[in-house]
């Protein structure tokens, strides 16, 4: 197998827990890893890994689009040009999410037919598979059709991923009646009820979803615009955060604080978004992992992981032929 | 001096540059060509993002690049094209 091109240079904690990542993902999963960034950076910390060399790095905050343009010797970019020439099977980055999407975008090209690319997050849910949140804020702005090939495309990431053989897919609004919604929602609701919508793609629409829903078993993938996809995201781990922080401060206080932590440590686990292994971009000509902004090595252990995973489950092909032409 | 300056084509008229930008944009945008306009705004009509207008011009700029060495769409200039006919006429004069 082609190696996985890992963005060294991306993060918060780069180049440092990026590398970590990468050198762990070799000795525990076994998987093939590529370095991308500036040599002089990364000669003490990269020890055997090999290495594709990038002189630029892109900040967390720079504009995306104009970036990838002007910075063509940018990690990001070149991990991406890595993928589609062929050097490498896929690319993980913790950097800049939208010049990430942009390098992978503008170098890998759209699978034909895709209108928009989506971002896939997913999202924990305790005690069950996670619900996979699409589109988590590729676009601001979207149209039904959009919205309906990110459900197909959710639904084929659903499948190959966790294994969920024929995923419920809900829209997300602020009701479960139909009628209920922005006109974005309500078009979106009439175009995914038709059962050639989602046929290619194995799945099943259950209707409009809330956002309380999102963390239930009640639903596998959930599609929204990339705006309030972000948004919900956004909510959900300041939320999570919150009720950690409070849980442990009340806790702290009493007697049975080390029973009790011991005892929702794998709840823990199961929240922990450096578990997860990072949102994948659905719907560009190969395999791109976005990580994190925070991520520590353990997070890149599993996003290479899951990026190894994808390229052998060939999910492009199977998004390929999920996506109904136009 | 580059071999591929030497290269010998004749000049692009302005229905040749339409025809290539309606190509490119019809790809990215996903629709039919036939739908694309020359007065056609990418934003109210074509709904294109700027992402779309950036791969529009990484794509003329790799067609064009071997045609007119150095072909280049700047960033600034991005802003103020428009509409497809502001496209068009960005790109005869460059070329």
């Amino acid at each position: 197998m082609l190696p996985i091109a890992v963005d060294a240079m991306g993060g918060d904690n780069a180049p440092g827990e990026i590398v970590e990542g990468a050198r762990r993902a070799v000795a525990e999963a076994g998987a093939p890893v590529v370095l991308v960034g500036r040599p002089d950076d990364l000669a003490a910390l990269r020890g055997d890994l090999d290495l594709i060399e990038a002189s630029q790095v892109i900040g967390m905050d720079a504009d995306p689009g104009s970036s990838v343009r002007t910075m063509k010797d940018s990690s990001l970019v070149r991990a991406a040009e890595a993928v589609r020439d062929g050097k490498a099977a896929a690319m993980v980055s913790a950097g800049n999410t939208g010049a990430a999407m942009a390098s992978a975008l503008l170098r890998m090209g759209r699978i034909k037919g895709v209108s928009r690319p989506a971002i896939a997050t997913p999202i924990p849910v305790p005690g069950s598979t996670p619900t996979v949140l699409l589109d988590a804020g590729a676009n601001a702005e979207c149209q039904a059709a959009w919205l309906v090939q990110f459900a197909q495309m959710g639904a084929v990431f659903a499948r190959e991923r966790y294994g969920v053989e024929a995923p419920r897919v809900g829209l997300l609004s602020i009701g479960e009646e139909s009628s209920k919604g922005n006109p974005l929602v309500k078009e979106t609701h009439a175009l995914l009820a038709d059962p050639a919508a989602l046929a290619l793609s194995g799945a099943r629409f259950v209707g409009n979803v809330e956002g309380r829903d999102i963390m239930t078993d009640e639903v596998d993938v959930v599609v929204t615009d990339g705006f309030t996809g972000n948004v919900a995201l956004k909510t959900l781990e300041g939320g999570m955060r919150a009720l950690v922080r409070s849980v442990l401060d009340a806790l702290g206080a009493t007697s049975v604080a080390d029973e009790a932590l011991a005892a929702l440590m794998p709840l823990y686990a199961t929240l922990d978004p450096d578990q997860h292994g990072g949102a994948m971009l659905l719907g560009v000509d190969g395999v791109c992992i976005i990580s994190h902004g925070s991520s520590s090595a353990t997070a890149i252990v599993n996003a290479v992981r899951v990026a190894r995973e994808m390229v052998e489950a060939g999910i492009v092909e199977r998004l390929r032929a999920a996506v109904a032409p136009r | 001096m580059p071999a591929e300056t030497h290269v010998e084509r004749s000049p692009m008229d302005r229905q040749q540059v339409f025809d290539l930008i309606r190509d490119r944009l019809s790809d990215i945008l996903e629709v039919e060509p036939s739908s694309i306009n020359e007065g056609d705004s990418f934003t109210d009509d074509l709904e294109a993002d700027s992402l779309a207008l950036i791969e529009l011009a990484e794509a003329l700029e790799e067609e064009l690049g071997e045609r007119s060495v150095g072909f280049r769409i700047e960033d600034e200039d991005l802003e103020d094209i428009k509409t497809v006919r502001d496209a068009v006429d960005y790109v005869l004069a460059r070329l």
